[in-house]
């Protein structure tokens, strides 16, 4: 195994080395970092363009500055590494460690929701397959395959940020609207529910009405203009929360588990008061891991007062649901920061951002607002992102649940009497996370360097935006830099898929193949 | 039952949503107190002297933050700072300025301003000075002086003489020259705040009383005068370097923010944003110490044209200079809380003809348009005259700004006085006479002379035509009119197109040349110096004693306007005669302003949009 890892370790180094010296020559060639001085109209042209040759060494040919800038990096070795200065005398490690944090920021969001909807999806329309349903996620995911995410992009700022702030002003949902969204719900729910067709109609018709009267409250209240939840929203939304997580880790015929469940919905709603006090103080971080951390111990020991059998995966399931619980609390607080935000001379009643990371001169405002301004500026990336990379996890999960599903260890399980939700949570669903694992690795390496055009249409200061300003401001140091970055995490990338890969599926060894 | 009792929940509900919201009334926006502005580069250094800082955008920045003597209006034309200070010609013979700063101007410090504040223009520009006080060889080319200023080597450098003299009470500053130079207002000193490179020489990282910041420019006035090394390289060094970032924030040192002008900068985060706010101490500028109620200007970095429209829309930016294209215009126009303003840019297309070896070759050019002998001029004015401009203007232009017309001289814009005159007498009209079948027929005729079975399907001779791709459709489809229209005059345009094109305007592999020229400011050489025989910018290879006397006398001594005319129709005439360019267009410009936002004028010179922001106003 280390042999193995050491090898691979070695193999990077050489090529690092060859794509780098041809990289760099083919770079250098292909740009001219005088342009712009030879058609200076400057009287003193000649000295401007002696001064940028002496910078950039340009009276040595790319081949001979390779070595300048790898005896830089190679100080790596030695512990002083020198990746050179951009065109703007900015030492590029500078700019490299400035821009990873804004990449993962971007990535990061986008990857998880991807992942949880994108399994979520592809797993119910195989456990519907062949039915409409199934051809609508399967019509869907390809859909979303083949959008360009630039396109994507103009259209999801056009009606989620300029229309809806637009409509944000009266907040007020037109009947058309309300009839057409619940209609949307109730095709949605009966598809996935679906039976007899008298069953259908009636969760259609459930789901029409119930989503309807849902949307005329919101709308006549102008919740959406006001938005908050308070703590008996909370209460009902943690009750549907605790149902949701028990069934789908426990089974609700685990009453002990149902019951601790419930005692975190309890606890959770009586700890949104003094929660107030803890996050409106001047340290929130420290509040919400305070906070974060009560919530933990109560579903650890409440856990341990209900649950005589199955201890662990009842603690398991009472703290993920004490955890959206929080996150609940955590939402209502960016609520009540929502007038304030939207009213503030810099947003000026347009919340949701097209552009940037940050309304960075909104100054000396409450730590909420701020949060609520980082928000409201990743929401429209985020789900451009997820709508672009969830279509591939929605038919990659569905095809390996599907084969998972038809192995001679289902039936079995199936023949000892365990319920279908047994059957499909414990037996299925954790087979099929072993191919997706090493996807997801190798798609979170690509993804940190791919977020060019998202980057670059939503404003964003990431790791492909240096990229690009490298290539267009003929930036070797930089491109050099950010290329070395992106294909040391390409290979690491996949040498950890490889790892990972045996360490899931015992099958597998590395390294074992004389 | 059940239903009943939903609705009846239901009813009760809206009811008291609907008490709810007759509460609650939306509150009216406040007139803003911000203005965005679009900017696609970002902020790479607070002082764009240097080389390495010299860029438009923060030339943008360090223009809102200080204000000197005079500024460009957007006609282009100086205008005088007078709340500023003043100055006139104290002397013909020797030829005397004297620069007076108003008594009462503060920097953003509380300091008062005077004339000791306009000493560092010398320093980082005069050469002379540089060697006595041992600051290094502004031409050396392996090590940088103290101060790596671009102004050594300009016309202040070649022209000044001695010291510049302070007048008793330290208010004015006297600089004598060696003739009464042209433009001699734009090479004027500017003020700096030269105690705080004097205090960042001494180590201090927060701002000085007012006492100690006096007595630090003292100390600097007797260190220029006494051509003190150890002070003067100390302060170099910051001038050169410290002022190299592209971040600002708390943690930035103090001193490197002081300026008298109306914004001072507050952050710069890369990539993002850089925000001003309003110098609470600002006198210097054009409006004095009154405010139209902006307190913060913030430059948002955008790089993509439709992202930035669209933020427009959604009122997150409020001035956008727009991509010059008929889409981009469109898309701005259909924008209901945007209004839309036309213009013209100080940029020209053109075209040019190799006429000889470029400067500093090393191969020889032997394509069909050599030398000055009558067949070249003929294939020269043949190619010149099927050259459809008119097509270009109609087709590509006139789509994005209506009133664009055809430039007809290279060296006065069709805006400017005397451009009737020039376009009357210069000999352009053979080039613009009838209509573009009847020209390419004369240039057919041209052509035949030399190749007499020319025809539009079987061409004379090959032109190769360099211009510059990829990423710009107007010069694409340019090109293929181009080739489209010289092929019905006999000749076959070779127009691959290239992302090298610069460098191959000094190749001899390439006969024609199509790109744009900036005019970077108004002086009175203007463009006159792109064709003097072995100057830095004729790539050609074209000589001729005519212009080269010509453009001596525009740099030489100040002209009236109408001698300066009569200097260009000179040099207009031989071009015309020797058919070596001719202008097509003047770059449209499109700029698209927040509809309650008055008063933003575009400039086609830099500083292009924010050259009057102390007229900017909000309407209710």
């Amino acid at each position: 195994m280390l042999a193995y890892v050491m090898r691979r370790l070695g193999a990077l180094v050489v090529i690092l080395f060859g794509s780098s010296f041809l990289l760099y020559n083919l770079s250098a060639y292909s740009t001219d970092p005088l342009a712009d001085l030879r058609l200076s109209d400057a009287p003193n042209k000649e000295q401007l363009i002696l001064t940028l040759t002496r910078e950039l060494r340009l009276d040595l040919p790319p081949a001979l500055r390779y070595f300048i800038w790898l005896r830089g990096v190679l100080g790596v070795f030695v512990g002083n590494p020198n990746f050179g200065l951009t065109r703007e005398n900015e030492p590029v490690i500078d700019a490299i460690t400035g821009a990873i944090p804004t990449t993962v920021r971007l990535v990061l969001v986008a990857t998880f929701v991807a992942i949880v909807l994108g399994i979520a999806l592809g797993i119910t329309s195989a456990l519907r397959q062949y039915t409409r349903f199934d051809y609508g996620m399967t019509f869907f995911a390809f859909l979303l395959f083949s959008l360009p995410i630039f396109w994507v992009a103009v259209l999801l700022k056009q009606y989620l940020a300029i229309d809806f702030n637009d409509f944000l002003v009266t907040a007020k949902i037109t009947p058309g609207w309300i009839v057409g969204l619940s209609a949307a719900a109730g095709f949605f729910w009966a598809a996935i529910i679906s039976g007899t067709r008298k069953r259908v109609t009636l969760i259609f018709i459930g789901v029409f009405v119930a989503n309807s009267i849902f949307l005329s409250i919101i709308s006549a209240t102008e919740w959406l203009a006001y938005p908050r939840l308070g703590p008996i929203a909370i209460a009902v939304l943690g009750v549907g929360i605790a149902y949701g997580v028990t069934y789908l880790s426990m089974g609700l015929s685990d009453k002990n588990a149902l019951k601790t469940t419930l005692l975190m919905v309890a606890v959770g709603t009586v700890s949104y008061f003094p929660a107030q006090a803890v996050l409106d103080s001047n340290r929130p971080r420290l509040g919400m891991l305070v906070l974060f951390l009560i919530l933990l111990a109560v579903s650890v020991g409440g856990a341990y007062i209900f649950a005589r059998i199955d201890r662990g995966p009842i603690i398991r399931t009472s703290i993920i649901t004490s955890t959206l619980i929080g996150v609940l609390i955590l939402i209502d607080k960016m609520m009540q920061a929502w007038r304030p935000f939207i009213e503030s001379d810099d947003v000026n009643y347009r919340p949701v951002a097209t552009i940037g990371q940050s309304t960075i001169w909104l100054t000396e405002v409450p730590f909420w607002v701020r949060v609520l301004d980082f928000a409201m500026h990743l929401i429209l990336p985020t789900i451009a992102l997820t709508l672009i990379s969830f279509a591939g996890y929605i038919r990659f999960s569905r095809g390996t649940l599907l084969d998972v599903l038809n192995q001679d260890y289902i039936r079995t399980a199936r023949a000892k009497g365990l319920t279908e939700r047994t059957v499909i949570m414990r037996h299925a669903f954790r087979n099929t996370m072993i191919p997706l694992t090493t996807i997801m690795v190798g798609d979170i390496a690509g993804i940190v360097g791919g977020a060019i055009i998202t980057e670059r249409v939503f404003g964003w200061q990431g790791m492909g935006t240096l990229f690009n300003k490298a290539i267009n401001s003929f930036d070797l140091n930089l491109l050099m830099g950010v290329i070395l970055f992106l294909s040391t995490l390409a290979i690491l990338a996949n040498l950890i898929a490889d790892l990972l890969y045996s360490v899931l599926d015992p099958r597998i060894r590395v390294g074992a193949g004389k | 039952m059940k239903v009943t009792r939903i609705a009846k929940v239901a009813i009760a509900t809206a009811a008291a949503a609907g008490l709810a919201v007759g509460t609650l009334s939306p509150a009216n926006a406040a007139t803003r107190s911000t203005v965005v502005l679009v900017t696609s580069n970002q902020l790479t250094g607070l002082n764009p002297s240097v080389s390495n800082m010299n860029l438009t955008f923060n030339s943008e920045v360090a223009y809102m933050q200080g204000f000197g003597f005079n500024y460009y209006d957007n006609s282009p034309k100086l205008v005088d700072n007078k709340i500023f200070g003043s100055y006139k010609i104290v002397s013909q013979k020797p030829f005397k300025v004297q620069y007076t700063v108003n008594k009462g101007k503060v920097w953003s410090d509380g300091t008062p301003i005077n004339a000791v504040d306009l000493l560092l223009s010398h320093v980082i520009a005069s050469s002379s000075y540089s060697f006595t006080a041992k600051l290094g060889d502004p031409t050396d080319n392996e090590v940088a002086p103290a101060f790596n200023s671009l102004s050594y080597g300009g016309v202040y450098d070649e022209h000044h003489v001695g010291l510049p003299e302070l007048s008793k009470d330290k208010m004015s500053l006297t600089i004598e020259y060696d003739a009464k130079i042209p433009d001699w207002q734009i090479y004027g000193p500017g003020p700096s705040p030269v105690h705080t490179l004097v205090l960042m020489a001494e180590g201090k990282k927060s701002l000085q009383s007012v006492k100690a910041n006096i007595a630090a420019r003292d100390k600097f006035e007797k260190a220029f005068y006494s051509y003190n090394t150890k002070l003067m390289t100390a302060a170099g060094k910051i001038w050169s370097n410290d002022y190299n970032i592209n971040t600002v924030n708390d943690s930035t040192n103090p001193l490197l923010l002081v300026g008298n002008g109306g914004y001072i900068l507050k952050t710069a985060v890369p990539g993002q944003a850089v925000t001003l706010v309003l110098n609470p101490k600002h006198k210097s500028n054009p409006s004095g110490p009154a405010t139209n109620g902006i307190k913060t200007v913030v430059f948002r970095i955008i790089g993509d044209g439709t992202a930035a429209a669209q933020a427009l829309r959604n009122q997150e930016v409020d001035i956008y200079q727009g991509q010059p294209t008929a889409d981009s215009v469109n898309l701005l126009k259909a924008i209901p809380t945007a209004k839309v303003i036309g213009g013209d840019q100080a940029v020209y297309e053109h075209i040019d003809l190799r006429v000889d070896n470029a400067a500093g070759s090393t191969d020889n050019y032997t394509g069909p348009f050599k030398g000055m002998d009558q067949r070249a001029v003929d294939l020269r004015t043949a190619f010149l005259t099927a050259y459809p401009r008119d097509e270009i203007v109609d087709k590509l232009i006139k789509p994005i700004n209506e009133k664009a017309v055809r430039m007809d001289s290279l060296l006065v814009f069709p805006s400017e006085p005397g451009y009737a005159d020039v376009i009357k007498n210069s000999g352009v009209s053979k080039y613009t006479q009838g209509s573009q079948a009847e020209r390419e027929a004369r240039a057919l005729a041209l052509v035949k002379k030399y190749y007499p079975n020319a025809s539009a399907t079987n061409p004379g001779f090959t032109v190769k035509l360099n211009w510059g791709t990829p990423s710009n459709a107007r010069r694409a489809a340019s090109a293929q009119l181009v080739k489209a229209a010289l092929g019905r005059a006999g000749i076959n345009v070779d127009a691959p197109g290239s992302a090298t094109w610069s460098r191959n305007l000094a190749s001899n592999a390439f006969d024609a040349f199509f790109f744009a020229w900036v005019k970077s400011s108004v002086t009175q050489q203007g463009n006159a110096n792109l064709f003097c025989s072995d100057c830095g910018n004729n790539y050609l290879g074209y000589q001729n004693k005519v212009v080269d006397a010509a453009n001596t006398k525009l740099g030489a001594v100040l002209l009236s306007p109408k001698a300066k005319l009569a200097e260009y129709l000179k040099i207009e005439k031989e071009l015309m005669k020797d058919a070596v360019s001719l202008p097509i267009f003047q770059h449209p410009g499109v700029t698209a302003v927040n509809a309650k936002l008055q008063n933003v004028k575009p400039n086609p010179l830099s500083p292009q949009l924010v050259w009057n922001y102390w007229e900017w106003k909000y309407s209710k």
